[in-house]
């Protein structure tokens, strides 16, 4: 069974990947959009951007529209498929029989 | 890391969640241009028929001409595949309304002019059912809206389509475009 990601399975940043993942492959989802979804503050979502970013799994991209600034977010290959394996992991953990006498399983 | 069942499956229902709001919002941002545009087509359209009812047919070939050209336009955000979708949809209602009106026929000018608001506005509550409430809503104001001047301003049904039905798709789809 593939290991867990850390860095994905923080609530918020599961959110975000999610989000990210319902789009198309070369979609990007606007921060205040993102921010709606996902019910984070400006400062807390930036946070968890900066640090999925470090990670390489999605991508800031900073334009303008007219004048006014955009900022978007989108999946790199290596967060779409980092996620798929987080999400396998998880299913793995469910399709696993539990230990006898053991009612939950795992350890957290 | 090592995860409990419960932790795993509460995880999951929290991607399922995200999914699930990240499509419908997706749904109402696509969505919201084409209501803007029909909407505008409607004020003008419904608003000529009512000046010029004798050529109502020419006003609404044009208008629906302007309108497929432009929906198709506004499909590109949508990716390619929309806008092949967006042209068998198209070509299907249209179908079904020529269809629907050869079986029916004779109908005049305001029952025509109803029938296609009532339907489309039956097709935004089904797409609601699994896109999002807000389709319902619209549907469901659409539908009152039609219905409302059809049996209560029968002499001035055009314009009432014109200025409140209008107006409202034009509403609608701002409200789609809101987060």
């Amino acid at each position: 069974m593939s290991r867990g990601d850390d860095i994905i399975h923080q609530q918020t940043r599961l959110q975000i990947m999610a989000t990210l993942r319902a789009l198309r492959e070369d979609e990007a989802i606007e921060f205040t959009r993102l921010k709606a979804i996902v019910q984070a503050t400006d400062g807390n979502l930036g946070a968890h951007i900066a640090t999925l970013e470090g990670a390489g799994y999605i991508n800031v991209i900073k334009d303008f529209v007219g004048k006014r600034p955009r900022t978007r977010v989108a999946l790199t290959r290596n967060g779409r498929n980092a996620f798929a394996r987080h999400v396998d992991y998880l299913r793995a953990i469910l399709d696993r029989p539990a230990a006898p006498g053991q009612k939950d399983g795992g350890i957290s | 890391m090592e995860l409990s069942p419960q932790e795993a499956a509460s995880a999951l229902r929290d991607i399922e969640t995200a999914q699930q709001r990240s499509a419908t919002l997706r749904s109402y941002t696509l969505s919201s241009p084409h209501l803007v545009l029909w909407g505008l087509l409607w004020v003008v359209g419904y608003g000529l028929t009512d000046l010029f009812p004798q050529h109502g047919r020419a006003i609404w070939a044009a208008i629906i001409a302007i309108g497929l050209v432009a929906g198709f336009a506004a499909t590109r955000q949508g990716g390619r595949r929309a806008g092949w979708r967006y042209g068998a949809v198209a070509l299907t209602m249209i179908g079904f309304f020529f269809a629907i009106f050869a079986v029916m026929s004779p109908v005049n000018g305001r029952q025509i002019a109803a029938v296609i608001p009532l339907a489309l506005a039956a097709a935004y509550i089904l797409l609601g059912i699994s896109r999002g409430p807000r389709f319902i809503v619209t549907g469901v104001v659409i539908a009152a809206l039609t219905l409302a001047g059809f049996f209560l301003l029968e002499q001035h049904f055009f314009l009432w389509m014109a200025g409140v039905g209008g107006a409202a798709l034009i509403l609608a789809g701002l409200w789609l475009r809101r987060v």
